[in-house]
């Protein structure tokens, strides 16, 4: 296939979370704000005169003095995050609102305001207490968290225009970018698809780091020139996977699997586009902020989530994406350390193998792409059982 | 009246030998710690073997 | 009485040479000389003096009793328990474990320890016999479906109200105290889990948790399962294994991890209220307000006796220390909750004999503590005498353990909707999640604490595999530092005792007493000695 005209723009600019387009949006003077979890909407931090920057380390080849902080055996993702910001690599921020989604990732924001490592005068720190529940005690509760830990502090502090009609605004772009991400995505559904899940990755998540003002038309630009786009005259992959689990914000890792044969048609995990992309719909009656507090709290598929309604539902959208992606199986993966998706991927595995007989794959994986021996042999070893399967017509 | 009073005293006479012979093999008991070698060197490991050899229904659902 | 301990000196003076204590002080022997090697096992029992000795070897008996009435309860139960389940045969070990638990106490330390320890081999005996006769299992019983199964890291009193029904702590007995009892029960429970594919890097608790699930050993009660997302992650991930292996209908009480928010309370509360309207629902029994405040009384009780403990345990003579107050204060508050009265009657004969030793200035362990030391984090289960051992072997009295801070507030018994408030105040403030997770706040609490406690030595447990508490290492140490506290983490895997093993954890202490303070042992026996193969 023929190159994106915004590839390597879109790749450079991932490698420094304070990349060009951040500091145009600064230089104009609006506020970043940065979050770590899909808890936190992000249509909430793109409000008039913000925008949200998802927080990544990229490049980060130690993590030595977050160690000293919060020890190696810690999740090295929130350890990343924390060296960088020791770093000074986030001193462009003017606020972190945080998510106690994890024990490690309020650690880890702890450590924003105990050693105040962002040199920002403005820069304060919240941080949400995330529910566990999709009822609707849990909802009123989330609406009580965001208003008190994002709303309210965004106007007190930065005095950000909370209205109703402002945050109606904030949606109407929000989902104006959804449109566009999930347009581009649409494209992996397809038998023989004008983009690679790499390439796909690359974009999503210049969508999330990249003021959205400022991405949008090069977003815009991609996909008419996605829609136009020649594949390639055979599909060039041996298999189609879905990639499940948490954090994975390095578009290399979705590279290695496909240098290993297989295209990942679907990403269902943290800086994944399932969810995040969704559009969110207000309903008539309903303030833009319910309809957040809402939208989010129905699409959230966090390991966190404990009751049984949202437990299936984390299955039946591995399920849904696996159907309409076509794909042949499923890679379930975990950040080590990360509890959560540790138990996850444990049962989530036996149920596609076992009750739905799905093939799928477990793997654990670091926060940084170094030694990835192992996991090429896995995931060669696994496409091809999966290319086996198909040879034998799925027998 | 002498009948009773011989019989009780007979009975506490029993009694507080029971009590002696109870305290003297429990004591004894406690002090070798009689009671733990028992069960580390002898019903332990029989019930160990009795649960390794279970086939338990070990599954996720 | 001194005519008596005067006709007894001559006895103690006599046989003093076999007392370990005094063999430590003159250098030919100590607490550890009577053992065989790695077992554990004591090739005798410890002579305390005539007095303290009679006081164990009662104990003892009242303790045989206990079981032996508990076997009388529900022999068959009982015999078929053995049978089936593994963690049963760990409870063989109970005598060795209160062995353990109070070696070198003597005196009134050694009465109120065997006092605290008494209450809760009487609760826990009744519990296993009660479980057992209505295990479905093995048969089932009267009351199989009119228990309540629910997480034991929930405090129970709220589900007092359900007049008729049983609350029942479902990993209690297969996995937290019978880890206490033996180290060597979990990790086999472990391994089934990670047999699974669950990695080894995740809480060796709720690990074990989800072994006990996966081999099919949790008893078979109830109609509904009450998990929770307390304390901590593992245990909110773990509940999903237990949720399906279970297979009840369920219900997860939620409550705020940062209990500490003004906002917190209408939540959790209408979440406790939820859960009340589930178990209504499934068991069709109403709740009972008067019924809860009857057992809401006695916890307000205990917290008041609680609470004056804590102003004893601040002085040099508090004859309530160490282990004695840790574990029972743990069950008490954990499992009892205030469903109990006989904890009550234990309270108030224990802090008689708390404030008469006070008042005669008894200091504990002879006068030999050296350092005073707040016990944080969560600590080492298959360690439970690891406090006994610190004081015995360096002099550092455990004046307080972090799970003792646990709900302390009242509870309106009179006044419902203040009450519920109370009630949710004190749920939130269970084991461990009131202190490693929810926000900085709950454990930098720790200097506060140390501090009011009059201690000098806070001793950080260190779970190799706690999320919350990993997170805090470096300014732990730097705020130690700062504010002039002797600080030693101890390293542990808080159900695993294969990855940090009990002597792995001594030597965090050694090295630190030894090194950094250059303090000489009381009990040079007890600096490393081999316990691996020890329940």
């Amino acid at each position: 296939m023929k190159d994106l005209k915004h590839l390597i723009y879109f790749e450079n600019l991932l490698q420094n979370a304070q990349n060009e387009l951040v500091d145009q949006a600064k230089a104009a003077g609006q506020h970043a704000l940065g979050y770590n979890c899909y808890y936190v909407p992000e249509v909430l931090l793109n409000l008039p005169g913000c925008f949200s920057s998802r927080l990544r380390a990229p490049r980060c080849t130690s993590t030595d003095i977050a160690g000293y902080y919060m020890t190696n055996r810690s999740c090295p993702y929130a350890r990343s995050l924390l060296e960088r910001a020791i770093e000074g690599g986030y001193n462009y921020l003017d606020a972190l609102l945080g998510a106690e989604s994890c024990a490690t990732m309020d650690r880890m924001e702890e450590h924003f305001f105990l050693l105040n490592p962002v040199k920002n005068d403005k820069f304060f720190v919240t941080q949400l207490d995330p529910p566990m529940k999709g009822d609707n005690i849990n909802l009123e509760y989330y609406k009580v968290q965001l208003r008190v830990k994002v709303l309210e502090p965004l106007r007190d502090k930065l005095g950000v225009d909370i209205s109703d009609e402002a945050i109606r605004q904030a949606v109407e772009k929000h989902n104006r970018l959804c449109r566009v991400i999930t347009e581009i995505g649409k494209l992996r559904k397809l038998d023989n698809p004008p983009i690679t899940g790499y390439e796909f990755h690359v974009i999503q998540l210049v969508s999330q780091v990249c003021p959205h003002d400022l991405i949008l038309p090069y977003l815009e630009e991609t996909l008419d020139e996605l829609k136009t786009r020649e594949p390639e005259p055979k599909f060039p992959f041996r298999a189609r996977v879905v990639v499940a689990g948490s954090e994975i914000d390095d578009p290399d890792f979705t590279k290695l699997i496909e240098t290993c044969g297989a295209m990942v048609v679907a990403d269902r995990y943290c800086f994944g586009s399932f969810p995040s992309r969704e559009e969110i719909e207000i309903y008539a009656n309903e303030s833009a902020f319910d309809a957040i507090c809402r939208h989010y709290l129905h699409w959230n598929q966090c390991a966190r989530f404990m009751d049984g309604g949202k437990i299936d539902q984390r299955t039946s959208e591995v399920r849904r994406l696996y159907d309409e992606f076509k794909a042949d199986g499923i890679i379930y993966e975990n950040m080590k350390f990360c509890e959560f998706w540790s138990y996850e991927k444990v049962l989530k595995s036996h149920i596609f193998i076992n009750e739905q007989h799905i093939p799928t794959c477990t793997i654990e994986k670091e926060y940084a792409l170094g030694a990835v021996g192992q996991l090429r042999t896995r995931f060669q070893a696994f496409i091809e059982s999966l290319e086996i399967k198909q040879i034998q017509g799925g027998k | 009246m002498k009948k009773v009073c011989k019989f009780l005293l007979k009975v506490l006479g029993k009694l507080t030998v029971i009590g002696l012979v109870t305290f003297a093999v429990t004591f004894t008991i406690y002090m070798t710690n009689a009671e733990n070698k028992l069960i580390y060197y002898v019903v332990r490991p029989f019930l160990n073997k009795h649960y390794d050899s279970q086939v338990r229904d070990r599954r996720i659902v | 009485m001194k005519l008596l301990d005067k006709m007894i000196a001559p006895v103690d003076k006599a046989l003093e040479r076999f007392d370990p204590l005094w063999q430590a002080e003159h250098g030919v022997g100590g607490l550890r000389s009577r053992y065989y090697d790695k077992t554990g096992v004591a090739k005798w029992r410890e002579w305390r003096g005539v007095k303290s000795t009679l006081v164990d070897y009662v104990a003892w008996i009242n303790n045989l009793l206990a079981m032996a009435q508990m076997v009388a309860s529900a022999p068959v139960p009982i015999l078929k328990g053995f049978w089936e389940y593994r963690w049963m045969g760990s409870y063989l070990g109970t005598f060795m474990f209160i062995d353990r638990l109070f070696e070198g106490f003597r005196g009134p330390e050694l009465k109120i320890a065997h006092m605290n320890m008494h209450a809760i081999v009487q609760s826990l005996t009744k519990k296993i016999a009660f479980g057992l006769k209505n295990d479905g299992r093995l048969g089932g019983g009267p009351d199989t479906e009119n228990i309540i199964p629910y997480d034991e890291t929930i405090s129970p009193l709220f589900l007092m109200g359900f007049k008729g029904l049983y609350p029942f702590p479902m990993q209690t007995l297969p996995e937290f105290i019978i880890c206490d009892i033996d180290q060597h029960i979990e990790p086999y429970y472990i391994d089934v889990a990670e047999s699974f594919g669950l990695p080894a890097d995740v809480c060796s608790r709720c690990a074990a948790e989800t072994g006990v699930a996966l081999d099919d050993a949790f008893l078979k009660v109830g109609k509904v399962m009450l998990s929770t997302n307390m304390p901590c992650n593992a245990s909110e991930a773990t509940s999903m294994f237990q949720r399906r292996r279970i297979d009840k209908p369920d219900f997860p009480i939620t409550l705020a991890m940062q209990h500490q928010a003004p906002e917190a309370i209408p939540y959790s509360r209408a979440t406790l209220e939820a859960a009340i309207a589930f178990v209504e629902e499934h068991y069709g029994v109403k709740y009972d307000w008067d019924e809860f405040a009857k057992y809401a009384r006695l916890l307000n009780e205990q917290n008041n006796i609680e609470l004056e403990k804590w102003e004893i345990f601040k002085t040099p003579y508090s004859a309530l220390c160490g282990i004695a107050e840790t574990l029972y204060r743990l069950y008490e508050w954990q499992s009892v909750n205030g469903q109990e009265s006989h904890f009550n009657k234990n309270d108030r004969k224990v802090i008689k004999l708390m404030r008469k030793c006070y008042e005669q200035k008894h200091e504990p362990f002879g006068g030999k503590t050296r350092h005073r030391a707040f016990l944080w984090g969560p600590s080492a289960v298959y360690y439970c005498d690891f406090p006994t051992w610190v004081q015995n072997c360096w002099g550092i009295n455990i004046v307080l353990n972090m799970d003792s801070t646990m709900g302390f507030n009242m509870i309106d018994t009179e006044d419902r909707d203040k009450g519920m408030d109370d009630l949710t105040a004190l749920t939130q403030r269970a084991t461990m999640r009131h202190h490693a997770v929810g926000g900085w706040e709950n454990v930098n609490a720790v200097w506060e604490w140390a501090k009011r406690f009059n201690c000098d030595m806070v001793l950080m447990n260190d779970n190799i595999a706690c999320n919350g508490m990993l997170g805090v290492h470096g300014m732990m140490e730097e705020q130690a530092r700062d504010l002039g506290f002797h600080f030693i983490f101890i390293e542990h895997d808080l159900q695993d005792s294969r990855t940090v093993s009990r002597q792995d954890m001594r030597n965090c202490v050694n090295n630190y007493m030894s090194v950094v303070l250059g303090e000489k042992p009381l009990d040079p026996t007890l600096v490393e000695f081999d316990d691996s193969d020890a329940y």
